[in-house]
């Protein structure tokens, strides 16, 4: 039990503080840059002893991993074991589709290879406790990243730079419930707002015709247009085209890039000229 | 070393292990809630006012960590403070269990506040049954690590306040 000690009274402190609190978040949703370089900078200052701390701890982590994370590696391993017996179940068909992919990209021109990019390392989750769906890599603003910039790897787009630090930057994955980017579907050529679930899947909900007829499987790309994102990168696939819809077309898109145990991805670089 | 510096190291240091340790080292994606288990100490320790003070700036430093919006923990960290000082003083009586889950649910309730406030102000959703498992599993691992912050943290708040004065009666 705390020492007894005098009486106070905490409401004009608490006020007085509640109050700041209400006006710095009301500065910052009006866009004050000072106080998005102050967090910048808070966080520019502690990266480098993050490296460093994250480097002499590393075996200690992977030991952690190995006796905590141990229920889950054993999941992982089951559910990886059942994919690989589907995925040689189905090997005939997925040449097909490659070929099928292939043919695609080929008809529309996308040169998703030619692309620049700065390959970035993951680092793991960033600080926090509510922030599913985020990645931290090791490239920032030095590397000439900069916010709303694609992240891709080689099977597709992967999400976008969320927080660009000097040396760090967090990656909102396809899969957040806060990401949003424009597709186009490239044999019917219709273009939509395609919007993270918060699962593996994204759903296209915007800009879908009724009438527009998509085949299961069909092949979904970026848009492009204003977006950061540069047209034609590889998105996934329709899994629930939504054919029948009445109202609103809702399409359901399996992604192409398995977005668990990431080890590296590419950011597409934009030159400032080629800013939309 | 003053009160305020004292506080100034506790708080730094606290963004330094919640950055490092505390991120690296989760238990099935939660981590320790430090800078909030420093404001719930502070306001044990500390009485309300300095309790929210250091709610404050540990709130600040928070949202600059994580990337939230500048005052968004700083609205929440304060209350709890207050919060734990007032039910600090109403406690009849103390044990380190008792204690213990006191911190977890200090912990837990300003955990699940500030993902609360963070949806009011438009950030991340996240459904109700994850909210409150997250917060359970944050506030339990944080009360296992507090022992250790606690003693530093007392040392902080240690004679950091004003002189008190003793108003005494005239004998006879």
């Amino acid at each position: 039990m705390a020492a007894p000690r005098r009486a106070e009274r905490p409401r004009p402190t608490l006020l007085i503080l509640l109050a700041a609190a209400l006006t710095l978040l009301t500065l910052q949703f009006r866009g004050a840059e000072p106080l998005n370089a102050f967090q910048q900078g808070i966080r520019d200052v502690i990266s480098p002893v993050r490296s460093i701390v994250d480097r002499a701890t590393d075996p200690i982590q992977t030991a952690w991993s190995g006796i905590f994370g141990y229920a889950d590696l054993q999941a992982e391993n089951e559910r990886l074991a059942t994919e690989l017996a589907q995925v040689r179940g189905a090997v005939l068909s997925d040449e097909a589709d490659r070929e099928l992919l292939e043919r695609l990209l080929g008809e529309v021109d996308i040169a998703y290879a030619d692309l620049d990019t700065v390959v970035a390392r993951i680092l793991g989750t960033p600080p926090g406790n509510f922030g599913s769906h985020l990645v931290e890599i090791d490239k920032g603003s030095d590397d000439g990243l900069a916010e709303g910039m694609a992240v891709v790897s080689g099977a597709g787009l992967v999400g976008r730079l969320d927080q660009v630090d000097r040396d760090r930057s967090v990656v909102i994955l396809a899969t957040h419930a806060d990401f949003s980017v424009g597709v186009r579907l490239v044999a019917s050529q219709d273009e939509g707002l395609a919007r993270g679930t918060g699962g593996p899947t994204i759903r296209i909900e915007n800009g879908i015709r009724l009438d527009a007829v998509i085949a299961d499987d069909e092949v979904v790309v970026t848009a492009g247009g204003r977006s950061l994102f540069p047209a034609d990168i590889p998105v996934g696939r329709v899994v629930d085209p939504d054919n029948f819809a009445e109202y609103e077309r809702s399409v359901v898109v399996e992604l192409a890039a398995g977005l668990e145990n990431l080890s590296f991805v590419n950011v597409v670089v934009i030159a400032e000229e080629d800013t939309p | 070393m003053t009160g305020r510096v004292r506080s100034l190291v506790v708080l730094v240091t606290g963004l330094l292990l919640q950055a490092t340790i505390c991120t690296e080292f989760r238990h099935r994606g939660v981590s320790v809630e430090l800078l909030l288990l420093v404001t719930v100490l502070a306001g044990y320790h500390g009485g309300p006012d300095r309790g929210a003070v250091v709610g404050f700036f540990a709130g600040l430093l928070h949202d600059s960590l994580v990337g939230a919006p500048l005052g968004l923990h700083a609205l929440v960290f304060p209350p709890v403070a207050v919060a734990v000082s007032s039910l600090e003083q109403r406690m009849l009586r103390s044990t380190p269990l008792l204690d213990g889950l006191a911190v977890a649910a200090a912990v837990a309730s300003g955990t699940a506040a500030a993902s609360m406030a963070g949806l009011v102000f438009g950030q991340e959703s996240v459904d109700a049954a994850a909210l409150v498992e997250r917060a359970v599993r944050a506030g339990v691992l944080t009360a296992v690590v507090a022992a250790p912050v606690n003693r530093v943290v007392r040392w902080s708040m240690a004679g950091s306040g004003p002189a008190s004065i003793e108003l005494r009666t005239p004998a006879g």
